[in-house]
């Protein structure tokens, strides 16, 4: 490999870079949009869900239920109708998205021991206030029920006392687990957007086909366009995390260097995804439509924003085959729960597996379409 | 040749071109599809299946019954037992599992003998939704639990029972009745993967154009600018509304998605929000200097804004008030509540008329920006 | 030029096939190029000139045949005639987004020249080019007129002894493709091996040998005169045109 050659390319890869103004300052202001979009956006905690509550018991227990839901931020409690028909109105219209129905005889259960059931009714359009609404609710009913306990003295009875605690991340701040996925995510929309264009660019224009009549050699090309991407990527990561972490005061206790060589391997793989797009294509049109199409599944699946428990079982191995599902599990772990290698050994098998592959793929690909 | 012979003459050249290339119309008529289908198979909310692990150090019947009680729900699911305490920090380091339930020795006595058995539940906070509802959950099960074993110990005692009773939560779903994420999310991502498709398209399609020179040669003819840019936009417009109708069709026939408004509503909607889209593809080529970088401003434009500021996938009621100011800048905010009001809710224009009217605001104030700002480009 | 050199063969191409899926773009063409000549490769569009082309700078690889360029195989070892041959695409293949000065300093250095090699190349290219003053200026900016020119001297920078030409002039005013034709017979004069693909028949007649192309075959090779004489069936001499024609017809 001759490193005059490899210097050559690095510095014409970058006069164009430097040429492009536009795509430079994208590449470095999509990070923080992306901040604040997944920091603002995605990991907003639910409150203030605008709730009713059907009262037909008109007891103690059912004002203590009321005034229980009441004093909470996570509700806000805008209508008490007096009818549960009258409830459709209100979901229908999206007034209250959530409503607690306190049926006619709940003391009366309670008096005599039964359980008394407490109607939740939660606005199925609206799927995540409406799962993140039941466990508040759920949650305040359980409250209840222990204040319930403590007064009667109901240490007489035998039954479950269960201690509930969590472990990492106490405040359940969704931005904690947000942003260390995030990183990963940049990295992976900036670099494959821009390299599946780069190769093919050079195509269209008629510049790859001279190079290769010159002393370059595949080597040396690829190696001159991983590095000034994997450069700007490095950068832009760097100011993600330090602004990220900052701004949002995300915790880190993990170690530096399990970010670091989780993101590089990462980068490595998305890279030769890039490359490999950029070679099969024909045209720019293709290589931006190509991207689209593996990217926007590989961004949905990864549990970056979904969790992959939720998806059907079915779907659910396919996630694994996509790196930056990998990626955010390496990251959230080591930002939120300090892993370590030794924890994270699966996700960086992957890891390492994919980078060898896809690389791999993307040189041989280089020796063969590039002979075109 | 009138204005309207000259647009159609654009329509039909634009029309050819695409035809000519296969690969385009397929990504243009497919990918939405395909997308679709996936998205609304797989995407949810719903927390269900949450891996959970049991250290039961009792081994006794009733700590079994005990451990059975997690299984049952279909929320935990239980993958397993692991040795000691010391084991947790390790199983949430390796992501093994979410919840943690240690039931210490000595569960079945204290039950028996009339006391309380402790129980220690323990969530990984590192999965937020999870570890709440985990929370939630975990409670309401002990509850339901320790009331049954109070209940029949009461009983044997003969002791007042009142101090057994206990609430006991019971959630319903308003809407669709099996709690499916697909329902909620279908309306919405008609209309955004729409926006991805159009706003993707034109700001290629024009980049191209321009890059090709084939730009001047119009501006050349007698055509005027509006024209040019309703003839071009046109194809694309008639594109989008099949792709609207077959992701609509696939959304009720396969997914069951009901459709209870009006439906002039929705098409009235969809033909301004398409108009606005296209027309956003064509502000971003006329700012893009390249074609990578229209690729990552209508990324960034469309897919962002549209996925996220929407009220797609997530509320928009929690987030700070200035990003629900900047979502209201975006089309697809309006179009996805009328989408979803239409299918799921059964509104008509009487109840959402203020979002008609803010789109169609947005539709006419972005074709007039497309239409100055083209024609300024063009002429330097 | 000695008598020797003059027969020396620059390049050996030997029933040379190249197939994409059934189709073949070449079938089966063998022909000779000597050291010195103007080589003129004739042929209509897709008669696969282009893929012949690429064979002989060792970019692509044929599917049946030998091919020796300078004494070396291209099929085995393109990378050895690399720093000898000098390539003109179709495309003046330049950087769009650099400035001229940037282009020749990119290919300089990839063709490993010295610095006072470099300098003395820069120079007599921006002369040659007419480029002088325009040095800051972007690829894109020019003329075509001068990025043909310019696209010359990047490709002849490091003074290869074979260049190969593809359709160097398509696109390009009379007049300028007169000069630049000038410029060729300059570098032959000097000794460098020119091999040129055009569809311009006008053209054929700069070349010292011929060779036609058409649907992958080469159905003529010689001389011009030759090629007229042997078609002139007792006649006045057919133009090259009408040669081509009765080939073809």
């Amino acid at each position: 490999m001759n490193v005059r050659h490899v210097r050559l390319l690095v510095w014409k890869e970058f006069v164009q870079l430097r040429r492009d103004p536009m795509l430079l300052r994208v590449v470095m202001i999509m990070p923080f949009v992306y901040l604040i979009m997944f920091g603002y956006v995605v990991a907003a905690d639910v409150t203030h869900l605008p709730t009713a509550i059907v009262d037909l018991d008109h007891s103690v227990t059912s004002r203590q239920i009321d005034s229980a839901f009441s004093s909470t931020a996570y509700f806000d409690v805008k209508a008490r109708p007096d009818t549960e028909a009258a409830l459709q109105t209100l979901l229908d219209r999206g007034d209250v998205q959530v409503a607690i129905v306190i049926p006619d005889g709940t003391q009366a259960a309670l008096d005599t021991g039964q359980v008394a059931g407490i109607g939740i009714v939660v606005d199925g359009a609206d799927s995540q206030s409406s799962s993140v609404g039941t466990s508040y609710a759920m949650q305040i009913i359980a409250d209840l029920n222990q204040a319930r306990a403590a007064d009667l003295g109901a240490g007489a009875l035998p039954g479950v006392d269960a201690r509930v605690r969590v472990e990492y991340n106490q405040t359940l701040a969704s931005v904690n687990t947000m942003i260390p996925g995030l990183l990963a995510s940049v990295l992976m929309v900036t670099l494959m957007v821009v390299l599946s264009q780069a190769v093919v660019k050079e195509r269209e224009s008629g510049t790859l086909e001279q190079m290769f009549t010159t002393p370059v050699s595949r080597g040396e090309y690829l190696v001159g366009k991983l590095l000034p991407y994997g450069l700007l990527a490095c950068a832009q990561s760097a100011i993600t995390a330090f602004v990220g972490t900052w701004w949002f005061g995300v915790p880190f206790t993990g170690s530096v260097w399990i970010v670091c060589l989780g993101l590089l391997l990462f980068m490595l793989t998305t890279i030769g995804l890039g490359l490999l797009v950029s070679l099969v294509s024909r045209t720019r049109q293709q290589a931006q439509q190509t991207i689209m199409f593996v990217m926007l599944p590989m961004f949905i699946l990864s549990g970056f924003i979904f969790p992959i428990e939720s998806m059907p079982a079915p779907i659910q191995p396919f996630t694994k085959l996509i790196p930056l599902t990998h990626a955010v599990v390496i990251l959230r772990a080591s930002f939120v729960k300090g892993s370590g290698l030794a924890d994270l050994a699966e996700p960086f098998l992957y890891l390492v597996g994919f980078a060898i592959v896809i690389f791999g793929a993307a040189i041989i690909a280089v020796r063969r379409r590039l002979s075109e | 040749m009138n204005g309207l012979d000259r647009i159609m003459a654009i329509v039909v050249k634009e029309f050819r071109h695409l035809l000519r290339d296969p690969r385009v119309l397929a990504t243009v008529l497919l990918l939405p599809i395909a997308q679709m289908l996936l998205f609304a198979y797989a995407i949810s909310f719903d927390v269900r299946n949450v891996p959970t692990i049991v250290i039961d150090q009792d081994q006794t019947p009733a700590s079994r019954a005990y451990v059975q009680t997690y299984s049952a729900g279909g929320f935990f699911q239980v993958r397993g037992d692991a040795a000691g305490i010391g084991d947790v920090d390790g199983i949430f380091r390796r992501g093994e599992a979410s919840v943690v339930v240690v039931v210490p020795a000595g569960f079945e006595r204290a039950i028996t003998s009339g006391a309380k058995a402790d129980v220690d539940v323990i969530v990984d906070g590192s999965d937020p939704n999870a570890a709440r509802m985990g929370q939630a959950y975990a409670l309401a099960l002990n509850r339901l639990y320790g009331q049954q074993v109070a209940a029949v110990w009461a009983e044997k005692q003969g002791l007042d029972l009142s101090a057994a009773g206990g609430l006991d939560p019971r959630v319903r779903t308003w809407f669709n009745p099996d709690r499916q994420s697909s329902i909620f999310l279908i309306p919405g991502l008609v209309a955004v993967i729409l926006m991805i498709v159009c706003v993707q398209q034109t700001a290629v399609t024009v980049v191209r154009e321009r890059d090709l020179h084939t730009a001047e040669q119009m501006v050349v003819s007698p055509v005027t600018h509006t024209e040019l840019i309703v003839g071009k936009l046109l194809p694309w417009t008639i594109l989008a509304f099949f792709d609207m109708g077959m992701v609509v069709a696939v959304g009720m026939l396969v997914f069951g998605v009901p459709l209870r408004g009006s439906v002039v509503l929705l098409l009235v909607a969809s033909l301004l929000f398409v108009f606005a889209s296209l027309a956003m593809g064509v502000i971003v080529s006329t700012i893009a200097p390249s074609m990578e970088t229209a690729n990552v401003m209508a990324l960034m434009l469309a897919f962002l804004p549209g996925l996220l500021l929407s009220g797609l996938a997530f509320p928009l009621e929690s987030i700070p008030v200035v990003l629900q100011w900047v979502s209201s800048v975006f089309p697809a905010r309006y179009m996805v509540d009328i989408s979803r009001g239409v299918f799921l809710k059964g509104a008509g224009f009487s109840d959402e008329w203020p979002q008609l009217g803010s789109l169609a605001l947005y539709t006419v104030v972005a074709l007039f920006l497309a239409v100055r700002l083209y024609a300024r480009k063009v002429r330097t | 030029m000695s008598e020797a050199a003059m027969g020396q063969s620059v390049v050996r191409i030997r029933d040379v096939t190249k197939r994409y899926g059934t189709f073949a773009a070449v079938d089966g063409i063998t022909f000779d190029v000597a050291r010195g000549e103007v080589f003129g490769f004739l042929g209509p569009n897709g008669s696969g000139k282009t893929t012949t082309i690429r064979m002989l700078t060792g970019s692509i690889a044929p599917t049946a045949g030998t091919i020796s360029v300078l004494g070396n195989d291209a099929v085995r070892h393109p990378d050895r005639i690399r720093t000898r041959i000098g390539y003109m695409s179709q495309k003046f293949s330049l950087f769009e987004d650099m400035t001229v000065a940037e282009n020749l300093r990119f290919y300089g250095g990839i063709h490993n020249l010295g610095k006072d090699v470099f300098a003395e190349r820069r120079d007599y290219i921006l002369d040659m080019a007419g480029l002088r003053g325009r040095e800051s200026t972007l690829t894109r900016d020019l003329s075509t007129g001068w990025r043909q020119r310019l696209a010359l001297g990047v490709a002849t920078i490091h003074q290869p002894e074979l260049l190969f030409l593809d359709e160097p002039t398509s696109g390009v005013d009379p007049v300028a493709r007169r000069q630049f034709w000038d410029l060729l017979y300059e570098m032959s004069g000097a000794g460098v091996t020119l091999f040129v693909t055009t569809h311009y028949m006008e053209e054929a007649t700069n070349c010292t040998r011929l060779a036609f192309m058409y649907r992958g075959k080469v159905i003529a090779d010689g001389s011009p005169r030759e090629l007229r004489e042997a078609h002139a069936g007792g006649g006045p001499l057919p133009s090259l045109e009408d040669v081509f024609v009765e080939l073809v017809g």
